[in-house]
C-alpha cells in the first residue's frame, strides 16, 4: 500500500463524512454552532490535542500507551507558566513545553521499558505521582493571569495562516516522514506487530521504544506551550480528560490498539470530530459533565462496530472466528 | 534475613508485606505516639472495606489473564450508588436497595465481559472507555451532588462496630475474601483461573470454558463494586458520585503488592488482603499525622511503580 503525506482509504472517508454529518446537524439544531467565530474556537481548541494525539498514535502504533499525557501537559505547562512569568525571551518560555515533556517521556521510558512493566499499569502509577507534583508545584493555587508574552503564537499569522496551525502542519510532517520514510518507522510498526520478532530481526526495540515515548513526551510538551498561550493560566485539574480523548480520537482515526498499523490522517480527522462534537452539544445545550461519557461511549462504540463489520464481511467470505 | 531468602510463593509475600507494615506501624509511632488507639484500628478496617472488595475483584481480574485488567472498578463504585439512589427516588422500595445495589454492580461488571470476551476489544481500552461512562454518568445524572435519602436501618447495619470491628467488614468483606480465598485454591474454577491466566492456549485446548469464565470474572468485578457502593452509602448516609475516585490506582497497587502477577497466572487472595492493610495503613497514618490528601495518590502511584520494577528485578535474579 502506498502512503502519501494526506493519502486516505475508506476508514479515513468515512470519519470526513461523519464530520460533515456531525457539522450539517448541529448547523441545524444550534444557531450558533455554524459560524465562524465558533468555527475559530473549534481549531483553537483542537490545538493541544492534535498535537498529543500525533504522539499517541506513534505510542499505539507501537503497541505502548501513556494514560498520564493530560498531566505530563499540566506539569509542562506549569514550568511554561512560571518561564512566563519570570519574563524569559519568548524563545526560551516557548521550548520550556517541549523540552519538559521529553524529560518526563525519558523519565517514563526508563519506568515502562527499562522496568519492562506493562505501558498501562506504569504510566498509571506515574499518573498518580505526577498528580501529587501537579499539586506541590502549585501550592493548590491557579497560575493566573499570566503575561501576554506567548499570545504572538496564535495570534501572529503568517501568509494569513496562524502561526500554530504551521506548527501543527511541521509536526504532522516530521510524524509522516519518520513513519513512512526512514527506518524508524518501519522498527516502530514492526514492534507494534510482534516486539518477539522485531527483536529476533535485530531491530534495536529498547531504542525505538525510548525515541518514542521522548518523542510523545516533547509534543505533549508543546501542546502545554499552546494551552498556555491559549488560556494564560494553568488550574488544579488541567489535562484531566486528555489522555482519553487522545485514544479516542486515535483509535477514531484508525490506528489499531494493538500496533502495528497506524494513521495519521485518520488522528487529525478523530481529533476534529471530537472536537466538533464536544463544542457542538455544548451549544445545543448539553452540559459539559457529559463530555466523558460521550468520547467514552464513541470509543466503545466504534470498536464494537469495527469488530461487527469485520466479523460480518469475515462471515461473507466463508470464514468464520477462530 | 536468612530465613527469608527459603520462603517461597504466598508465603515470601506475607511475610514480606507483614515486615513492610510494621515498619510502617514502627514509623508511625515514632513521628506520633499517640496515633494508634482502639479508634483508629476500627477506622482503618473501616476505610479497607470498600478498598479490599474493590481489590478483590481487580485481582480476580487480573489472575485470569488474557491481559486482563478492571480500570471501571471506580466508575462501577460511584455509578452503583448513585444509580441505586435514583431508584430509592423513583420509588423503589427501600428493603431492596441492598439487592439493587450489587444487582447494578452486576450489570456494570458484564458490560465490561461482553466488551472483552464477545467483542474482543482489548481489556484496558474497553475499560477505560466503561471508566469515563461510568464515573461521567454518576457526575452528570446528579450534577455533582451527594444523593441522601438512606434508611435508617441501612445506617446502622453501615456504621455498626462489634468489638471494634466494623459490622460491614465481618458481614461483607471478610465472607468475600473467605469464599474467595476457598474457590481459588480448592476447586475447579479456581484452578481455571490459574490455567487461563497461565497459558490461555493450553486452557483453551483442554476444553477450560475461557471466555465464559472471564465473563464470569468481569460480573464479579462489578458484583464487589456494588457491594463497595452498597457499604459506602450504609456508611456514609449518602451517594457520593466522586465515590470511586482514584480507587483503580488503589485497586491495582493493592493487588501488584499483594502478589498477583500483572501477567496473569499467578497470585492469591491472602496476599491481596494483606496488601489493602498495608495500603490503607499508610493512608490512614498520613492522615493521622495532617499530611495533605493529595500526597496519598502520588505515594499509592510510586508504590505501584516500586512494586512492578521490583517484581521484575527479583525475576531477574533469579
Amino acid at each position: 500500500m502506498r502512503h502519501g503525506v494526506f493519502s486516505m482509504n475508506g476508514r479515513e472517508w468515512s470519519l470526513l463524512a461523519a464530520c460533515a454529518v456531525a457539522i450539517f446537524v448541529l448547523s441545524v439544531a444550534s444557531p450558533y454552532f455554524a459560524t465562524s467565530g465558533n468555527a475559530a474556537t473549534i481549531l483553537r481548541n483542537s490545538v493541544e490535542l492534535l498535537l498529543v494525539g500525533l504522539g499517541m498514535t506513534l505510542l499505539l502504533a507501537m503497541g505502548g500507551i501513556d494514560v498520564s499525557v493530560g498531566i505530563v501537559m499540566g506539569l509542562a505547562a506549569i514550568g511554561v507558566g512560571r518561564a512566563l512569568g519570570a519574563d524569559l525571551p519568548v524563545p526560551i518560555t516557548a521550548l520550556a513545553g517541549p523540552i519538559i515533556g521529553a524529560a518526563l517521556g525519558l523519565l517514563t521510558a526508563t519506568v515502562v521499558v527499562l522496568g519492562r512493566v506493562p505501558a498501562i499499569v506504569g504510566t498509571l502509577g506515574l499518573l498518580g505521582v505526577y498528580r501529587t507534583a501537579i499539586f506541590v508545584l502549585l501550592g493548590g493555587q491557579w497560575l493566573s493571569g499570566l503575561p501576554t508574552g506567548l499570545t504572538v503564537l496564535l495570534g501572529t499569522t503568517v501568509l494569513g495562516i496562524p502561526i500554530a496551525a504551521y506548527v501543527i502542519a511541521l509536526a504532522y510532517l516530521a510524524m509522516w516522514t519518520a513513519l513512512r520514510r526512514t527506518p524508524f518507522g518501519l522498527h516502530l510498526l514492526a514492534i507494534g506487530n510482534s516486539e518477539e520478532k522485531a527483536r529476533l530481526s535485530g531491530i534495536p526495540v529498547v531504542k525505538v521504544r525510548f525515541i518514542t515515548f521522548i518523542v510523545s513526551g516533547a509534543l505533549t510538551g508543546l501542546a502545554a506551550t499552546f494551552y498556555v498561550a491559549n488560556y494564560r493560566n494553568v488550574e488544579m485539574t488541567i489535562g484531566s480528560t486528555l489522555a482519553l480523548d487522545a485514544i479516542a480520537a486515535v483509535v477514531l482515526g484508525g490506528t489499531s490498539i494493538l500496533g502495528g498499523r497506524c494513521s495519521l490522517i485518520g488522528t487529525v480527522l478523530g481529533v476534529l470530530l471530537l472536537r466538533i462534537l464536544q463544542n457542538g452539544l455544548l451549544l445545543v445545550g448539553v452540559p459539559s459533565l457529559w463530555q466523558p461519557v460521550v468520547t467514552g461511549g464513541l470509543l466503545i462504540g466504534v470498536l464494537a462496530l469495527e469488530v461487527a463489520t469485520s466479523r460480518l464481511s469475515l462471515s461473507q467470505l466463508g470464514w468464520t472466528r477462530k | 534475613m536468612t530465613r527469608l531468602r527459603t520462603l517461597q510463593g504466598p508465603a515470601l509475600i506475607l511475610s514480606l508485606l507483614a515486615l513492610l507494615w510494621a515498619i510502617v506501624i514502627v514509623m508511625l509511632l515514632a513521628l506520633k505516639p499517640s496515633v494508634f488507639g482502639l479508634s483508629t484500628m476500627t477506622t482503618i478496617i473501616q476505610f479497607s472495606t470498600i478498598l479490599a472488595l474493590v481489590s478483590l475483584g481487580q485481582a480476580m481480574v487480573i489472575m485470569a489473564g488474557g491481559a486482563g485488567i478492571d480500570l471501571s472498578v471506580g466508575g462501577i463504585v460511584s455509578l452503583s450508588a448513585i444509580l441505586t439512589m435514583l431508584f430509592l427516588k423513583l420509588g423503589l422500595p427501600p428493603l431492596l436497595l441492598p439487592v439493587a445495589c450489587i444487582l447494578i454492580g452486576v450489570l456494570l461488571g458484564l458490560f465490561n465481559g461482553i466488551l472483552v470476551t464477545k467483542l474482543d476489544i482489548l481489556p484496558l481500552i474497553a475499560t477505560l472507555g466503561t471508566f469515563f461512562i461510568y464515573s461521567g454518568l454518576a457526575l452528570a445524572l446528579t450534577g455533582g451532588a451527594a444523593q441522601s435519602g438512606v434508611p435508617a436501618w441501612l445506617l446502622s447495619w453501615g456504621r455498626g462496630v462489634v468489638l471494634g470491628i466494623p459490622v460491614p467488614f465481618l458481614t461483607i468483606a471478610m465472607p468475600a475474601f473467605a469464599f474467595a480465598g476457598v474457590v481459588i485454591l480448592w476447586t475447579a474454577w479456581g484452578r481455571w483461573i490459574h490455567a487461563m491466566g497461565f497459558n490461555e492456549r493450553s486452557a483453551r485446548l483442554v476444553g477450560i470454558p475461557v471466555d465464559r469464565m472471564r465473563l464470569v470474572l468481569y460480573g464479579l468485578s462489578g458484583a464487589l463494586g456494588g457491594a463497595a457502593a452498597l457499604i459506602s452509602v450504609a456508611w456514609l448516609g449518602s451517594a457520593r458520585p466522586n465515590i470511586g475516585q482514584n480507587l483503580e490506582l488503589e485497586s491495582l497497587t493493592a493487588a501488584m503488592l499483594g502478589g498477583i502477577a500483572i501477567t496473569g497466572g499467578r497470585g492469591g487472595v491472602g496476599g491481596v488482603f494483606a496488601a489493602v492493610i498495608l495500603l490503607v495503613t499508610l493512608k490512614t497514618g498520613l492522615l493521622q499525622l495532617n499530611v495533605n490528601t493529595v500526597w496519598q495518590v502520588g505515594i499509592v502511584g510510586a508504590l505501584l511503580v516500586f512494586v512492578l520494577l521490583a517484581d521484575r528485578l527479583s525475576q531477574h535474579w533469579r
